[in-house]
């Protein structure tokens, strides 16, 4: 037992996860309170509030908005527990007890933001985090581990003191929560949340297990499973009535195979003749179908309802296709919208020549979303939300399959498909990587830059050269077929655009003159800035996410914001953010004046430039669509020349940024920089600290107003690092004792009220 | 100016790497009647084709340049959707053929900066090069223009030879890596089928792919 007041200690942070706050169990009430009665002191003297994220904040108001009725009376005392947290967290944050102005909303997970800080801070502090979350616990235990530093996590007893769990404990809890979620996605009642821990959770107990010499546990589910198990209906049918044993997944490290043969056989069945199917537990015959397709590798024909059969031709009835079906087909895996073998077909001579497999629906991506004249045909109502949510019904496919170790290798706009209800299908699952087989296709737009240049047929591909081919597909589908390495000058070769990583559309203050023409820019300026962020991370040779690209579970976690974002009409406020093809960039601030064109008429068409000179919006009076079809204007008005708005001198328009000219840019950079900058000569009259940029002292001189002499009090409180020094200033506090007395009655009956439920 | 603008909209909204393909059709007197009739219709042919091809309809970039005493260009290139069917072509007078050649390669270079000045994927290329004679002109610089391109992977090229007339030691200079063709009789529908599917075939492969020609379905139209 520890005492997690030792965590107050100026070079110490606490922080608290969200579940703690909603915490309900009976054993564990009281320990906040006690946590804060004899933290107090500690905190106010070291300026140290407990750390409560912005995004623990904003995870606690959506739980405490969900209506109690119709819930389990303990939900319905965790939503009443929210509610009363941030009533408690407002006061406490108001007397610089906790601080929760860290991190932004924009991070899309509490989970990874807790870790991104520990890491970051791992030499600077050590740290604690109180949370209930196993897979949270685990990971920051790795880290610390990893990292040889001190950084904990526990709860907290009902006296207020730390709960540290040992690693062996950790380990098998974390194997039960595994079991627990592992057995839903094997049965088919699992949800999102379950593959995603699964796909987490498996590859970190791996690790942890290695990291600490700690042998698997025998785990049974454990006594949380809940959810009551799906009905299933009495069947005589094996393939319904066995219970979810969980699947295994596949070999994460198995060699390359030897190199691929064909195979030897009598006759390839076609049209109208009888083959023999056997599926993991039951054999039968079949006639084979009307011809549907020929493709390059065999025919499709029609098996029954809702599966078809796929023949192969001579040149791909090869060793590696028939044991990689095999293996499928033993491990029964069903997912809607993976078309994977469900059975093996063979001739009557009973040579392999085939496989079932369930029958996708829809067409290929590149015959709907990835041309503009067939998408504006074929889904003429379709928004950007719908885009995203086929980004996040394509990722939940990839991640249980990634989570089976089954790498998919070829990933194309011709092996995905789309139907009108926004459900994706993935096809060609015999040429899937797994268990040392590889992929024996590729295609060079989606062929990561380390990949380019090897022999599919040779090479085991990497998870890192997959999830290029992931992030590449993402983005051409919210980019409606564009890809991403597009830009202006080059001379066609796509192998070299991808290896030299210049990813050209507009990010931040970067150059952007090679940017495609047409609509591209603003499709990409409308992209919610943190899918925004990890796309140019991962593309630019310069992000951080280029050598170590994000997982499906990172993206599927950036699109279900990136979905929420586009429904809350408060933080999306761009009403053309939701439009497949925007004509124009996203505007500025939510107090930008949005219009419709007057020419034309398209609605939300206009919408205000920000002018940094004279502090207001400029409203243009066409949108950019009439504006190009003036008579004069051509398409692209190349050389002209512009004065360039700092030194006047003429410039290529190309060449100019913001109106300056490269050099009066360079310097504007400076400026904004500098004004961003805290004046260190000036010092708060209250905490004796910079408290003001550069930029905030100029624009008071610019407006004649007398420059502030202490931080900027919000709500008549000053910010929470702002603590008076005992030092010279005296008025200063006589003011702050008062403020610091006066709020604390309310604050501790808030407090006694929030933990008694009175 | 407003039209000229729909060009430039069609040229970027689409996102499809196109298949820039020049036409350079030998409009020289000996033609004159049914070779070119006969080509005018494998030309529309071509198109049809083309047109109803679900990937060479977005890809595939198409230009006509003739010569007979002089080169010229019948039209720019341009989608298939925005191109009129050719009513017909006239034929008289010489074999500017190094002309006509030279102007067909201007025409690809300059659509291919076009590509490369707004941001388009483009793949390498084709020069489909037709005559039913020998040249009259100096072919020197065309013939050179050709074999640097294709020695650089930056052009494929079909030569092809119309009847019995026709020059192949010539032709063969065009192209490098393989016989140039004669065509069988009249036989330009066959041939136009066959370049539309070969079209066709590129575009549903990635720019930088080594596409394999449909060399069994030469025999419909070549002369072997």
């Amino acid at each position: 037992m520890l005492d997690p007041v030792e965590f107050l200690q100026p070079n110490r942070r606490l922080f608290i996860d969200t579940n703690v706050f909603m915490d309900t169990s009976p054993h564990r009430s009281g320990g906040l309170k006690r946590l804060f009665e004899r933290g107090q002191t500690t905190i106010l003297a070291n300026s140290n509030p407990v750390v409560v994220p912005t995004k623990v904040v904003g995870e606690l108001t959506k739980q405490s908005q969900i209506d109690p009725s119709g819930e389990s009376e303990e939900r319905a005392e965790a939503i009443r527990k929210a509610g009363a947290a941030l009533t408690f967290l407002e006061s406490a944050s108001r007397v610089g007890l906790v601080r929760k102005d860290l991190g932004d909303d924009t991070n899309p997970y509490a989970d990874d933001l807790f870790l991104q800080l520990f890491e970051r801070f791992a030499g600077t502090y050590e740290m604690c985090l109180l949370t209930h979350d196993i897979t949270i616990k685990l990971r920051i235990r790795l880290l610390a581990h990893r990292l040889a530093k001190r950084l904990l996590v526990g709860v907290l007893t009902k006296d207020g003191d730390l709960e540290v769990d040992a690693d062996e404990s950790l380990f098998d809890r974390g194997h039960r929560k595994y079991a627990r979620h592992a057995a839903r996605v094997a049965d088919g009642t699992g949800n999102f949340k379950d593959e995603s821990e699964v796909a987490v959770l498996r590859p970190l107990l791996d690790e942890f297990g290695k990291a600490f010499g700690l042998k698997t546990p025998a785990v049974k589910p454990g006594p949380r499973t809940a959810r009551p198990s799906a009905p299933s209906a009495s069947t005589t049918s094996r393939q319904v009535a066995t219970p979810a044993a969980p699947v295994n997944p596949f070999s994460a490290r198995a060699r390359l195979k030897p190199s691929d043969t064909t195979l030897a056989f009598s006759a390839l069945p076609s049209e109208g003749e009888r083959v023999e199917w056997a599926s993991a537990d039951k054999t039968g015959t079949l006639v084979l179908g009307a011809l549907l397709g020929e493709g390059g590798e065999g025919a499709v024909y029609d098996g029954d309802r809702s599966t078809v059969v796929k023949i192969f031709d001579k040149d791909h009835l090869t060793r590696h296709r028939k044991e990689k079906i095999e293996l499928l087909v033993s491990r029964n895996l069903r997912t809607k919208g993976l078309c994977i073998p469900t059975a093996v077909v063979r001739n009557s001579a009973g040579e392999f020549v085939g496989y079932v497999m369930p029958k996708a629906s829809g067409r290929e991506f590149q015959r709907t979303i990835f041309n503009k004249r067939k998408f504006e045909r074929e889904f003429p109502n379709w928004k950007k939300a719908d885009l995203v949510d086929i980004c996040i019904s394509f990722l939940e496919k990839v991640q249980y399959l990634h989570s089976m170790n089954v790498i998919l290798g070829d990933i194309n706009p011709k092996n995905l498909m789309v139907d009108e209800k926004k459900n994706v299908f993935i096809i060609d699952a015999d040429s899937w990587q797994l268990e040392g087989y590889p992929c024996p296709v590729g295609t060079p737009m989606f062929t990561s830059p380390a990949m380019l240049g090897k022999t599919y047929s040779d090479d085991l591909r990497t998870m890192e050269d997959e999830l290029f081919a992931v992030a590449t597909m993402l983005f051409m589908i919210v980019m409606t077929g564009q890809f991403p390495y597009i830009r202006t000058g080059t001379d066609g070769d796509m192998v070299q655009l991808i290896k030299e990583g210049n990813f050209a559309f507009q990010y931040e203050n970067r150059n952007n003159k090679d940017q495609p023409e047409g609509d591209w820019k603003y499709m990409w300026s409308h992209i919610h800035k943190p899918v925004k962020d990890l796309f140019w991370h991962t593309f630019h040779r310069e992000g951080k996410r280029y050598k170590k690209r994000p997982t499906a579970t990172e993206w599927l976690e950036a699109f279900k914001a990136y979905k929420s974002y586009l429904r809350n009409s408060r933080m999306s406020f761009d009403p053309m953010s939701n439009d497949v093809y925007p004509i124009r960039n996203k505007a500025f601030k939510q107090d930008t004046p949005i219009q419709d064109c007057p020419t034309c008429g398209r609605k939300d068409a206009i919408a205000g430039i920000w002018n940094d000179d004279n502090e207001e919006y400029f409203v243009p009076r066409q949108c950019n669509k009439c504006r190009d079809q003036q008579p004069g204007r051509t398409a692209t008005p190349r050389q002209v020349s512009v004065p360039c708005r700092d030194c006047g001198l003429s410039f290529p328009k190309s060449q100019l940024r913001y109106g300056r000219c490269p050099s009066c840019a360079q310097k504007d950079d400076e400026r904004q920089a500098r004004s961003k900058t805290l004046d260190p000569t000036r010092l708060c009259a209250r905490c004796q600290k910079p408290y003001i940029t550069y930029g905030n002292v100029e624009w008071h001189q610019r407006n004649g107003r007398a420059v502030p002499t202490t931080h900027k009090p919000s709500g008549g409180r000053y910010p929470a690092g702002c603590v008076p020094t005992p030092a010279p200033a005296t008025r200063g506090r006589a003011t702050t004792t008062k403020q610091s007395v006066q709020p604390q009655t309310g604050f501790w009956s808030r407090l006694w009220k929030w933990l008694t439920g009175n | 100016m407003a039209r000229l603008y729909i060009g430039a909209d069609d040229l970027v909204d689409n996102p499809t790497p196109r298949v820039p393909v020049s036409l350079c059709l030998d409009t020289s007197s000996s033609m004159n009647g049914s070779p070119i009739q006969e080509l005018v219709r494998g030309v529309n042919l071509f198109y049809d084709a083309i047109d109803e091809d679900d990937d060479a309809h977005d890809s595939a970039e198409i230009n006509i340049v003739e010569f007979n005493s002089s080169a010229g260009l019948v039209h720019d290139f341009a989608s298939i959707e925005r191109l009129q069917r050719v009513s017909s072509l006239t034929a008289n007078g010489m074999t500017a053929m190094g002309a006509g050649v030279n102007l067909a390669l201007d025409t690809l270079e300059k659509r291919k900066a076009t590509y490369s000045g707004s941001g388009v994927l483009y793949y390498q290329p084709w020069l489909v090069l037709m005559t039913d004679g020998a040249p009259t002109d100096n072919i020197d610089t065309a013939v050179r223009r050709v074999v640097d391109l294709v020695e650089a992977k930056k052009l494929t090229v079909f030569p092809i030879g119309i009847g019995s007339g026709a020059d192949m030691k010539t032709l063969a200079r065009f192209s490098p890596n393989r016989p140039p063709l004669r065509l069988d009789g009249l036989k330009f529908k066959e041939f136009f089928e066959w370049l539309s599917r070969s079209v066709a075939r590129v575009s549903r492969s990635t720019p930088g792919d080594t596409v394999k020609l449909d060399l069994e379905g030469l025999a419909g139209w070549a002369e072997l």
